[in-house]
C-alpha cells in the first residue's frame, strides 16, 4: 500500500516535470519570432557597436580607447552637448507644464467641449519626422506663415530674424511639442478622469473651489506620471537628430550638420567614413539611454512585471 | 453675500482657463488647417493673399499633376514603398508581438523575467538612439538599402510586446485557461483557440502604434536606405524639397517643385496617420491609451 503510493507520487513527479519541460519548449516556440528581432535588432546592434569603438574600422586592428578620445578631442562634440541640453531643458519644461496645466484644465470643464479640445490638441501628433519640419519651416517664413500677422508684429521680416530671436534649441522645442505633446494630454484626460470620485466630493464639500481641485487634489495624484512623461521626453531628447538635420531645406545659410549628438555620430559614419568614431559616439548615446531605462526599470514602479 | 462673490471670482477663473485653452487650440490647430488650405493654393496666392485663403480647384490639379508626375511620377513610388513599409513591418511586429506577449503572460518558464526585462529596456530605451548601430550592423550584413532590412528593423516592437503582456495578463482570466487544459487542449491549441479570438482589441492596439512608428520613420530608412527608389514617403519628402529648393526663397529655377507642391506632398505624409487617429478616435479617447504611457 505504502509502496504503490510512492510509485504514484514519482511517477506524478515525473509526469509534472515533463509537462514543464513541454511548457517551456512551447512557450519559446511562441516567442521564437520575437526573440529573433529582440537579438538581431536589439541586442546584437549595440553589442557590435560596442565591440566596434574599439577598432580602427580602417585597418580593422584593435586600438583600444583611440576612437573615444577622437570623439572627445572633436571641439564640435561638447558644442553638441550644449545645443542638446539647451533643446531638451526647453522641450521638457516645455512638456511638463504644458502637458498638466492643459490636461488638468480640460478636466475642469464640461465633458463635450474637453473632449473635442482634446482632439484638436493631439491631431497635430499626425505631423511627424520630416513632415514637422517642413510644416515649421513654412509656419516660421513671415512671408506665407499663418501667423503673418503676430510674426510681422514682433518685428520679424523673414524667416532668419524668427529663427535668430527664438534660437534653434527653441524653436526645436516647439516643433517637438507640436507633434508630441497632444498623445499626452489624451493621456492624461484618462488618468484624470479615472481617478476616485470619493475624493474629488470631500474635497468639494469641504469648500475647495476648481483650482485649488486641479492643483491641490488632482496633480499630486497625476505627478508620478508627469515626471515619468519628463524622464521619457528627456530620453527621447537626447536622441534629437530630425529637426536639426533637415533646418538645410530652407536653404544652405539654415544648414546644422552638427548641431546634435546623434548628427555627429551620422557624420562620422556618412561624411567621413570613420565606422569606429561613429560606434563609439553611438555606443555612449545608447548607454545613456540604457542607464535611464534601467532607472525607470529598478528604481520606480511604473512599468510592472510581476 | 459672499454667495454673490464667489460666482464673480469663477469667472475670471473661467476666463482665464477659456483664454488658455483657445490659445491652445490656435497653436495645435492653425498650422494643420493652414497646411490643409495651402494644398489647393498657388505660390502665388500663398505669397500675397491672406494666410487662410481658399484656393481653386484649378491650382489643386495643377500642383497635384506637377506633383504626380515629377520625375518619372516618383512620388508614386514613394507612397507605395511606405506602404510595403508599413504593411510589412506591422505584420512582422504582431506576428512577434502576439504570441510573444501570450506567452509571457500565460506561462512560468526558465528566462522569462530576463525577457521580460529586456523588453521593457527596449521599449523605454528611444528607437531613434539604436539607429546607427542598426546601420552598421546591416552594413556588415549586406541589408543596407533592401525592403527586407527596413521591414525586419522595424518589425522589432517591443512596445507591442508589452502591451499584449499586459493585456493577457490582466483581461484573460486564469480559470477560462485552465478549464481548457482539462479538456485535453494543449497549450498552442489554447494559443490560437482562445486567446488568439479573444486578442482582436489588443492586436488592434499593436498594429495602431506600430503603423504610426513605421509610417513616420525618418531617420532609419534615411540611414538605410541610399537608393531614391527605396524611400519612404518622409524622406522622399526631403528629397524633394532639397532637390527643388522649393522652401529657400531664392530665385526660382525651372524645377515644376514650387511650395504648393511640397505642401502636398507633405499633406501625402500626414493624411493617412491623420484619418486612421479619426477613424480611432472612439477607441483612443475611451482610455485605452492609459495603459500605453509612451511619448
Amino acid at each position: 500500500m505504502g509502496a504503490a503510493t510512492t510509485a504514484t507520487a514519482a511517477d506524478r513527479a515525473k509526469r509534472a516535470r515533463r509537462k514543464a519541460v513541454r511548457d517551456t519548449r512551447m512557450s519559446y516556440l511562441l516567442l521564437a519570432p520575437y526573440l529573433v528581432l529582440l537579438v538581431m535588432f536589439g541586442i546584437f546592434p549595440i553589442a557590435y557597436a560596442f565591440g566596434l569603438s574599439f577598432f580602427d574600422t580602417i585597418e580593422m586592428v584593435f586600438w583600444g580607447f583611440t576612437n573615444y578620445q577622437f570623439v572627445f578631442d572633436d571641439f564640435r562634440v561638447p558644442a553638441s552637448v550644449v545645443n542638446v541640453l539647451a533643446f531638451v531643458g526647453i522641450w521638457v519644461t516645455m512638456t511638463m507644464i504644458g502637458v498638466a496645466a492643459l490636461s488638468l484644465m480640460l478636466d475642469s470643464i464640461n465633458r463635450k467641449t474637453a473632449n473635442t479640445l482634446r482632439t484638436i490638441y493631439f491631431l497635430p501628433g499626425a505631423v511627424t519626422s520630416s513632415a514637422i519640419v517642413v510644416l515649421w519651416l513654412f509656419v516660421l517664413d513671415p512671408s506665407v506663415s499663418p501667423f503673418q500677422p503676430v510674426l510681422h508684429t514682433l518685428g520679424w521680416a523673414t524667416r532668419a530674424d524668427v529663427i535668430a530671436s527664438v534660437g534653434l534649441a527653441g524653436i526645436f522645442a516647439i516643433m517637438a511639442y507640436f507633434s508630441a505633446s497632444g498623445g499626452w494630454i489624451v493621456v492624461f484626460g484618462g488618468a484624470l478622469s479615472s481617478l476616485p470620485t470619493e475624493v474629488m466630493e470631500a474635497a468639494r464639500i469641504d469648500g475647495a473651489n476648481r483650482f485649488q481641485l486641479a492643483t491641490r487634489i488632482k496633480l499630486p495624484m497625476i505627478w508620478r506620471s508627469l515626471v515619468l512623461m519628463g524622464i521619457l521626453s528627456f530620453a527621447g531628447g537626447l536622441q534629437l537628430f530630425v529637426e536639426p538635420q533637415l533646418m538645410g531645406l530652407a536653404g544652405p545659410q539654415f544648414a546644422q550638420n552638427d548641431w546634435s549628438l546623434n548628427q555627429m555620430a551620422f557624420q562620422y559614419a556618412f561624411r567621413m567614413g570613420d565606422f569606429g568614431a561613429s560606434a563609439a559616439l553611438s555606443t555612449l548615446l545608447v548607454g545613456a539611454s540604457i542607464v535611464i531605462a534601467l532607472v525607470i526599470v529598478f528604481a520606480t514602479r511604473f512599468y510592472k512585471i510581476d | 453675500m459672499s454667495t454673490r462673490q464667489a460666482p464673480m471670482r469663477l469667472n475670471l477663473g473661467r476666463f482665464v482657463v477659456f483664454a488658455i485653452l483657445a490659445f491652445a487650440v490656435c497653436f495645435y490647430g492653425i498650422p494643420l488647417l493652414w497646411l490643409f488650405l495651402a494644398g489647393t493654393r498657388s505660390e502665388a496666392s500663398l505669397l500675397t493673399d491672406p494666410p487662410f485663403a481658399l484656393g481653386t480647384w484649378e491650382a489643386f490639379s495643377r500642383t497635384w499633376t506637377n506633383l504626380t508626375t515629377y520625375n518619372n511620377f516618383q512620388i508614386i513610388t514613394w507612397a507605395t514603398n511606405s506602404l510595403i513599409y508599413s504593411v510589412g513591418g506591422v505584420l512582422l511586429s504582431l506576428v512577434a508581438s502576439i504570441p510573444g506577449g501570450y506567452a509571457l503572460a500565460q506561462s512560468e518558464f526558465p528566462g522569462r523575467k530576463l525577457i521580460l526585462t529586456l523588453t521593457l529596456i527596449a521599449m523605454i530605451t528611444p528607437s531613434t538612439a539604436v539607429v546607427l548601430p542598426i546601420f552598421l550592423e546591416m552594413n556588415l550584413l549586406g541589408l543596407n538599402n533592401t525592403y527586407a532590412g527596413l521591414i525586419l528593423a522595424s518589425g522589432f516592437f517591443p512596445f507591442g510586446v508589452y502591451l499584449t503582456y499586459v493585456y493577457f495578463s490582466t483581461s484573460l482570466p486564469k480559470g477560462v485557461m485552465d478549464s481548457a487544459r482539462v479538456d485535453g487542449a494543449n497549450r498552442f491549441e489554447l494559443f490560437t483557440r482562445i486567446a488568439l479570438p479573444l486578442a482582436r482589441p489588443i492586436i488592434a492596439l499593436v498594429a495602431f502604434f506600430s503603423f504610426l512608428a513605421i509610417w513616420s520613420n525618418y531617420f532609419l530608412a534615411f540611414v538605410l536606405l541610399s537608393d531614391d527608389k527605396l524611400y519612404n514617403l518622409p524622406v522622399g519628402l526631403t528629397a524633394l524639397v532639397s532637390g527643388s529648393g522649393a522652401l529657400s526663397n531664392l530665385p526660382s529655377n525651372d524645377v515644376p517643385i514650387k511650395k504648393p507642391e511640397v505642401v502636398l506632398a507633405a499633406i501625402l505624409v500626414v493624411l493617412p496617420v491623420l484619418l486612421i487617429f479619426m477613424a480611432a478616435q472612439r477607441f483612443v479617447r475611451s482610455g485605452m491609451l492609459s495603459g500605453a504611457e509612451k511619448g
